[in-house]
């Protein structure tokens, strides 16, 4: 006889356990009554009082501080830069590196200005409030970049990460060179802050924060858990979701336990939220495909998958005649958004700028410049002089516009132990961007030149992203807009075809700027999960 | 390379001296109250016997580590590099960032070839030399290391675990501390170790001698 699946019954179900799930989940923990079920298919995350231990293990043989964050028969195939196979509870967040500038005012109306791309349903000023939410909830340390630059409607929530002693020797070249820079935002405590501790330049804030200093997801869903304003279901992946055939209501759903066991589950929910990213996020509604929805669900556009978008960098280290002692504070840098904020031009490109000290090009050598080993003494008299003076590291995202087809598709020839098939993913600049390409990457090169002439210094390296792999920071997949034909959801992440479900975050977003992503991803399912909590609270 | 996985090799090469530092307790993890939870102990692999030819490889330390450093300094790099090579978990998880969707694992047990590479030293000394590694002269024991390294690919310090001979292995970890690079830089820099964070707008005070450099700043 078959077993009858375990059914829950819920008010609010959040399909995933990230970043974004994680602080939409608070959001709504706070302005609504409704019950609230969060799923995630892995394991929960390492135990903060285990990171002192994890961060020694990383830094001694590069071990993982995350073991068993992942299944190993539910992964993404094709050009997967920028995805990484994380999945427990936290999800990639568990080892982001905390790095948080908002987009800018542009990124949202790239058609309206520069004739590329799409606009965004919304403005800056619309998603202002909820980048300050998102930067709140976080602890972000900010410092405020020139007002024209970097606009935004509140201080930071917390003072600036210092401008260390090799930034602020930095910071004079970057002047000299005409380019405006800051502290870059950071989801790192300057002063302790909600139970955490100040950041203490241990870095390894990317891969693992040994003090908590550096926001990941686990501390909300633990805060969550703890208070039972949410109910936190682990190794259990949802398979499906099932729609009515008449209303297009999300009715209910199903999926299997991933432990051993593998026990079938059905969740009811009077609302659905998936925060599962850009890559599981439409992958499950292209599973959930029935007789009514033949292509998948929210897809009558064609679009679920569709429009993934990322950015691509260019990167070089300079020898500069200045004295650094690397080391200081290696994951800070500098930021400047004076290339994100530019005019309508005859040929499209935005880029953000980093500038960070390295030790690149002044660790010890085995071999002295005669090719003969050196050892002991002569080892340590050549590495004293190499280690003197100063290595820059620059670095530009640049603003790639994507393509209808640059998409997440099922892939029968990968499927998990259910059978289901797994998600394969093509990135596809628009033919716009793949015309630009070698123009705006010949910019890029050409900017750090003139960096390094203006501080009488000389670039050693320069490289392009090593990808067409894919891109980074990616985002898309259930891209949102106002009308139906050309997007998967609407200004405020609901389905446009199921009045029940909605998407959070990085898949809803149109495209990916040129700058990191995370909290712009928060900030949008904030924005969402506000939308949710209104129509639950009516 | 500009990829993160790039990154964290380098970040490797920078920090397994710094790992074992803060395992034996120079320069650990100084967190507020917060983070003072965090045990120190917790999953720690247990420790594997490696039976190094101590007086050999004391000897190898001889010919890789500054003499500038003292002996007692010397000695302890040598122990912290064993302590390092014993608390080693084979094929445990690599860490996984972006840029590739796969798990990777970390390689094999080093330690039965370094073994063999420190014997190999021992043997050569006593086919050319009639006598032990250990009882070489200094001339002639950089002599044979020089000779075993000879086809080491690159002429950079590798990452201490991908070291393809025990003598780059040993020399790189002591290279991958901060006390070590605190002696390149001549400054009190102290890299991948847990400071105050405002202390780091300051230029950097000259590195002080300690013990554990055998008193050269």
């Amino acid at each position: 006889m078959k077993r009858q699946a375990k059914t829950i019954e819920t008010d609010i179900l959040i399909v995933g356990s990230g970043i974004t799930a994680a602080l939409m989940a608070a959001h709504l923990a706070e302005h609504t009554t409704r019950q609230i079920t969060v799923v995630e298919a892995g394991k929960p995350t390492t135990p903060f009082a285990e990171r002192t231990r994890a961060r020694e293990r990383y830094l001694a043989y590069g071990e993982s501080p995350w073991k068993q964050d992942h299944l190993d028969d539910q992964n993404a195939f094709g050009t997967t830069w920028g995805f990484s196979p994380s999945m427990n509870v936290g999800g990639l967040a568990m080892h982001w590196g905390g790095v948080s500038p908002r987009y800018s005012p542009e990124d949202f109306r790239l058609k309206s200005l520069y004739g590329v791309g799409d606009d965004w349903p919304f403005t800056y000023d619309e998603l202002d409030p909820f980048y300050q939410e998102a930067e709140e909830r976080m602890g972000v340390s900010g410092e405020q970049g020139p007002a024209a630059l970097d606009p935004r409607g509140k201080p930071y929530p917390l003072p600036a990460l210092a401008v260390n002693y090799n930034l602020q020797q930095l910071q004079g070249w970057a002047t000299k060179a005409g380019i405006a820079t800051w502290s870059t935002p950071s989801a790192k405590l300057s002063q302790a802050h909600d139970g955490r501790a100040q950041c203490q330049r241990c870095d390894t804030c990317y891969p693992v924060c040994p003090s908590g200093a550096k926001y990941s997801p686990d501390f909300t869903w633990d805060a969550l858990v703890k208070t039972k304003k949410v109910t936190l279901l682990t190794e259990s992946l949802v398979r499906r979701l099932e729609a009515d055939p008449k209303t297009g209501r999300i009715l209910r759903a199903t999926g299997n336990r991933t432990d051993a066991a593998g026990e079938a589950f059905t969740i009811t929910a009077k609302t659905f939220v998936l925060a599962a990213g850009f890559v599981w996020s439409p992958h499950l509604l292209l599973l959930s495909r029935d007789a009514a929805h033949p292509n998948g669900l929210a897809n009558r556009s064609g679009l679920v998958g569709g429009y993934l978008a990322g950015h691509r960098n260019v990167n070089a280290y300079l020898r500069l005649p200045l004295e650094l002692y690397p080391g200081i504070n290696v994951q800070h840098s500098l930021v400047s958004k004076q290339f994100m904020r530019v005019p309508r031009s005859a040929r499209y490109f935005r880029h953000d700028l980093r500038i960070w000290e390295s030790s690149v090009g002044r660790e010890p050598r085995l071999r002295g410049d005669d090719g003969a080993p050196l050892f002991g003494d002569a080892m340590l008299a050549d590495w004293t002089q190499r280690a003197k003076g100063a290595t820059a590291r620059v670095r530009g995202y640049y603003d790639v516009i994507p393509d209808r087809d640059s998409k997440l598709v099922l892939d029968a020839g990968h499927a998990n132990r259910f059978g289901d098939p797994m998600p394969t993913v093509a990135f596809k600049d628009a033919p716009e961007s793949a015309a630009l390409r070698p123009w705006q990457e010949e910019q890029l090169r050409e900017l750090f030149r003139t960096m390094a002439k203006a501080g009488g210094g000389e670039i050693f390296r320069m490289q392009n992203s090593n990808n067409d792999l894919g891109q980074e920071h990616p985002t898309g997949g259930c891209r949102m807009g106002t009308d139906p034909a050309t997007s998967v959801v609407d200004g405020w992440g609901r389905a446009h075809e199921h009045e029940n479900l909605w998407v959070g975050g990085a898949p809803a977003q149109v495209s990916a700027s040129c700058c990191n992503g995370t909290l712009t991803f928060v900030a949008v399912g904030l924005r969402t999960a506000s939308a949710i909590a209104k129509e639950s609270s009516a | 390379m500009s990829s993160r996985r790039g990154f964290l090799k380098a970040a490797s090469a920078l920090a397994a001296g710094a790992a074992t530092s803060a395992t034996v307790g120079a320069t650990a993890c100084a967190p507020d109250q917060s983070a003072q939870a965090n045990r120190h102990d917790a999953g720690a692999p247990r420790a594997r016997a490696t039976g190094f030819n101590r007086p050999a490889l004391d000897a190898l330390g001889d010919v890789m580590l500054p003499a500038s450093l003292g002996n007692d300094a010397r000695r302890a790099a040598v122990t912290a590099f064993v302590t390092w090579v014993d608390a080693y978990e084979p094929v445990a998880e690599e860490m996984h960032g972006y840029g590739y969707a796969d798990v990777r694992y970390l390689p094999s047990d080093p330690a039965p070839a370094w073994r063999a590479q420190l014997d190999g030293l021992d043997r050569l000394a006593s086919k050319i030399r009639k006598t032990s590694f250990a009882q070489l002269d200094a001339t002639s024991r950089e002599a044979i290391v020089a000779s075993a390294l000879r086809d080491a690919p690159g002429d950079r310090l590798p990452s201490p675990l991908y070291a393809s001979h025990i003598a780059l292995a040993l020399v790189a970890h002591w290279a991958s501390s901060p006390q070590a690079w605190n002696l390149a830089l001549g400054a009190q820099v102290s890299p991948n170790t847990c400071r105050q964070l405002n202390d780091g707008t300051r230029k950097p005070l000259p590195f002080a001698p300690t013990a554990a450099t055998g008193g050269k700043s």
